[in-house]
């Protein structure tokens, strides 16, 4: 019995020195602090009702006015359910890391035997000496695991955020294109009545009339899909962002925002992303975990398994006798086949698969980090040529034209064929916005993490090299 | 006739301080220029014999100077501006600081030696178009003569065996030179008094140019479709008005050079066509009318008493030509609702106008043009709008005007009674429906 109570102190000594317990938020200040810090949002885990309550007011007020990126992002921060799941899943590893980091409980055995007039009965108490051993090595890698989970939230959190800034301003760029083929159908419907009104006076032949009421008809079916392309990414940033019911009734704003005076300066692009990549660090403390646990290798790889029980046997004799008897079974596991070796190769292996991930991972941030900057100074300088050259060009040829109409050089007809092309350029200008704002979102993910999956970059750079230009 | 050729001494010394670059050489006479678009005071004869000076339209006559029995004249061939009219200003060639170059005047006889001068960016000549002279003074480049190089003086010397109304303009790149406004007008005056001597005489050539809206430059590719049918390179309301006075003979000489005919007209009065660029028509082959044709490369002098005072229309009468820029690649609007056509104006063109659903008139409206463009009809008179341009102006026949007076007299003063008036109470027309004629015919 002294045995066993000294082995239980064992235990609960080196239990304390490896010994974690649950934090009071799940670990969730610290996704809060990366998150909050990049994208200036707060970030909540909704668990009770005050949460809910907290959120549910915090989400009117910011519906209640025209939705800006940043509100969406905040709104979908509060609200998206995935994000939540993923914030739970952290709550979840932490309770894996408090697991880990506990001694390995000891093992209690009762064992009686009775026949013919005899009884024996065994008391064991067993406990794992090597899982205690290594305990804060295991305890180690087990919190480098769960900051690890922290930082898997925070990149989740940082994708969302990412992607609900892509979608608000696809959304807002889709309302503004309708905004602008509404007026351009009123426009042409008036034109259409009047080329119909043409062949009544016997102005206008048939072959005119339906020339002249073409872009009637083009520009609402073109209004049409507009209006259906812009209900869909209107949906994906509701999506996005958790919301039905009542909440759907916000606005967007009409048009996308002004472009910035002059563009983000970043001489340091690479050096910052590999900094600051979320998914960088991700790599990092994995690599951390596993080189703790090729030591945890290293250090096990002759004994495997080293049980200690303490026994305390009674014998009752058939003839009355009682014997007792007391001692200790040690139990361990040499890999006498391959004296630990396997184990060693498969811990080294796989962190020399993690090392070269991290490398890879590094070469590419850095490459995303400058094809992300040049890409966003490009989306600024072509934005910018049509704000500061195609669209005063335009509003010239557009003044002149109502002048020659005004004195009668030209055709009412001429206007027409003159607003289509106006029109042609306004929509090119409000693609080159939206590219800008996407590529935007897009350097800040290069930089900090949350980068586009591989299908959203693809439809930008389709709608980038093939700017609509009907 | 001293006393006139007093007064033309003082007129012949304006226009020598207004003179233009140097004197290349002793031997040369210089170069007057001209900086005015009104019409100048005639320019009485300072040497030589006699005559009567004619009064170039919006333009001037070309000092001379003798040198022994020769007349010696110098133009200078170079780039000039043109104001078509107030609001528009165009980029030519002419000569002397404007075009139409100033008119050249001599008396039959007269040995003539004009020395031109070459200031273009590309070579020219001279042809004197109509006057018969040798073949090598005809100034058709390579055929005739080397072309006159840019930088270069040629001199031209002639006899003016015949009198008559000609033309000058260039023979070397002509299509291009004329289009772009090289061109002037030769009077030769009768040493006798055939034909007779009148006392308003009148002259100007017609050119046509394509200037697009808010250019300068005309278009001198164009062939036909022509926006500026000028009078001496003015429309109207830039051309100066015809006054004589009541009573007086008048003549009008007119020369077309442009790519097509133009049926002159006079209102009020009836004309007689004396002369040709081919010389005087034979009395029995003068016939009275009101239009004439002036066909292209031609000259017609008109002759007629102005006996009927009032504000006369004078034009040609092909009508798109008493319009100036305008587009003709226009539907008509006439019948379409006003209404309507708001809608689809305002829709396209914010700060457009509405026009054209009952026909073009819009005469009193201020319609807003690109720069440099003139309105397509313009010009008010004292009863409102003339809505004319291009070829159009008025004769103005008024009592008590002085010999060489030829300023604006300003409107008609009608007698009371002797305009067309507004009948007080019209009831609709009465008309018949069976289609029988209105007038019965009495039964013999």
């Amino acid at each position: 019995m002294q045995g066993t109570i000294r082995l239980a102190a064992l235990a609960a000594a080196l239990a304390l020195a490896g010994c974690a317990s649950f934090s009071a938020d799940g670990g969730m200040s610290a996704v809060a602090d990366i998150a909050g810090h990049i994208t200036g949002k707060e970030v909540a885990s909704v668990r009770g009702d005050d949460d809910a309550e907290r959120v549910r007011a915090a989400t009117r007020r910011l519906l209640a006015r025209p939705l800006s990126a940043d509100a969406a992002v905040q709104v979908a921060l509060f609200n998206n359910k995935g994000l939540q799941a993923a914030y739970s899943a952290l709550a979840l590893s932490e309770a894996d890391m408090v697991e880990a980091s506990l001694p390995p409980n000891p093992t209690f055995s009762l064992m009686r035997i009775s026949g013919d007039g005899a009884l024996e009965a065994e008391r064991q108490v067993a406990g794992d000496i090597l899982a205690l051993a290594t305990l804060p090595l295991r305890s180690e890698i087990a919190r480098e695991r769960f900051r690890q989970a922290q930082l898997k939230a925070a990149l989740a959190t940082l994708r969302l955020a990412a992607e609900v800034r892509r979608a608000q301003v696809r959304a807002v760029a889709a309302n503004e294109l309708v905004g602008l083929l509404v007026e351009a159908q009123s426009a042409a419907e008036a034109t259409a009545k009047l080329a119909s009104k043409l062949g009544e006076t016997g102005a206008l032949n048939r072959l005119d009339q339906a020339r002249e009421q073409v872009f009637y008809a083009e520009t609402t079916a073109e209004l049409a899909t507009a209006r259906r392309a812009a209900g869909s990414a209107r949906e994906r940033l509701i999506r996005l962002m958790g919301l039905w019911g009542d909440d759907l009734n916000f606005r967007l704003p009409d048009r996308l925002p002004a472009l910035p005076r002059r563009p983000l300066s970043q001489p340091f692009v690479e050096a910052d992303a590999v900094g600051h990549r979320i998914d960088l660090q991700v790599a990092r403390l994995e690599l951390t975990a596993l080189a703790t646990a090729l030591q945890l290798s290293e250090a096990t790889r002759f004994v495997t398994l080293l049980d200690l029980a303490g026994l305390d046997r009674k014998t009752v004799e058939p003839d009355g006798r009682v014997i007792r008897e007391r001692g200790y079974d040690v139990q361990f596991q040499i890999p006498i086949f391959d004296g630990g070796e396997v184990r060693v190769r498969q811990a080294a292996e796989t962190y020399n698969i993690a090392f070269n991930r991290l490398t890879e991972r590094a070469v590419t941030v850095r490459s995303e980090a400058r094809d992300a900057y040049r890409s966003y100074r490009a989306a600024f300088d072509i934005a910018g040529h049509y704000a500061r050259e195609v669209l005063p060009l335009r509003r010239i040829i557009s003044e002149e034209m109502q002048l020659r109409y005004s004195s009668m050089q030209v055709d009412i007809f001429a206007l027409l064929l003159e607003a289509r092309q106006r029109l042609a350029s306004r929509r090119a200008a409000i693609d080159a916005v939206r590219d800008f704002f996407l590529a935007e979102a897009e350097l800040s993910a290069a930089v900090n993490g949350g980068v586009a999956s591989g299908e959203d970059s693809a439809q930008q750079t389709a709608s980038a090299l093939a700017p609509s230009n009907d | 006739m001293l006393s006139r050729r007093t007064l033309l001494g003082s007129a012949a010394l304006a226009g020598a301080s207004a003179v233009s670059g140097r004197v290349q050489a002793a031997s040369i006479p210089e170069a007057p220029t001209m900086d005015k678009t009104v019409m100048q005071p005639p320019l009485h004869p300072s040497a030589g014999p006699d005559y009567q000076p004619v009064v170039t339209l919006n333009g001037w006559s070309l000092p001379f100077r003798m040198n022994g029995d020769w007349k010696e004249f110098h133009l200078v061939a170079e780039p000039v501006t043109r104001e078509f009219a107030p609001g528009m200003t165009t980029h030519l060639w002419g000569y002397n600081g404007q075009s139409p170059g100033p008119t050249i005047e001599a008396v039959e006889g007269d040995k003539l030696r004009i020395f031109v001068t070459n200031k273009l960016p590309e070579y020219t000549t001279v042809h004197w178009h109509g006057v018969i002279l040798p073949c090598g003074m005809d100034g058709v480049g390579g055929l005739t003569q080397p072309h006159i190089k840019p930088g270069k003086t040629f001199v031209y010397e002639f006899e003016m065996k015949h009198a008559g109304t000609f033309m000058y303009h260039p023979h070397a790149d002509e299509m291009v030179q004329m289009a772009m406004g090289m061109m002037g007008m030769i009077v030769v005056h009768p040493r006798d008094n055939l034909p007779p001597p009148v006392d308003r005489d009148f002259v100007f050539v017609m050119s046509t140019y394509r200037i697009e809206p808010g250019s300068y430059l005309p278009k001198v590719n164009e062939m036909t479709d022509f926006n500026m049918w000028t009078w001496n390179a003015r429309v109207f309301p830039g051309i100066d008005s015809l006054p004589v006075r009541l009573g007086d003979r008048v003549r009008i000489r007119i020369g077309n050079l442009t790519m097509t005919n133009h049926p002159i007209h006079l209102h009020g009065h009836k004309f007689k066509v004396i002369g040709t660029d081919g010389g005087w028509l034979p009395e029995t082959a003068q016939f009275p009318e009101t239009t004439t044709d002036v066909p292209v490369g031609a000259v017609r002098v008109l002759d007629f008493t102005a006996d009927n005072p009032g504000d006369w229309a004078f034009h040609c009468h092909k009508s798109h030509h008493t319009m100036n820029a305008m587009g003709h690649d226009m539907r008509n609007l006439i019948g379409v609702p006003r209404k309507e056509l708001a809608a689809a104006v305002g829709k396209l063109a914010p700060d457009g106008m509405v026009m054209g659903n009952t026909g073009m008139a819009m005469g009193n409206m201020e319609m807003p043009a690109p720069d440099n463009t003139l309105p397509m009809m313009t010009g008010s008179g004292q009863f409102g709008p003339i809505e004319m341009g291009g070829m159009f102006t008025t004769v103005k026949v008024r009592e008590g005007l002085a010999r060489d007076d030829y300023r604006d007299p300003g409107p008609y003063q009608f007698p009371k009674g002797t305009v067309a008036y507004e009948v007080a109470s019209a009831p609709e027309p009465v008309r018949r429906s069976d289609g029988a004629p209105t007038q019965v015919r009495t039964q013999r």
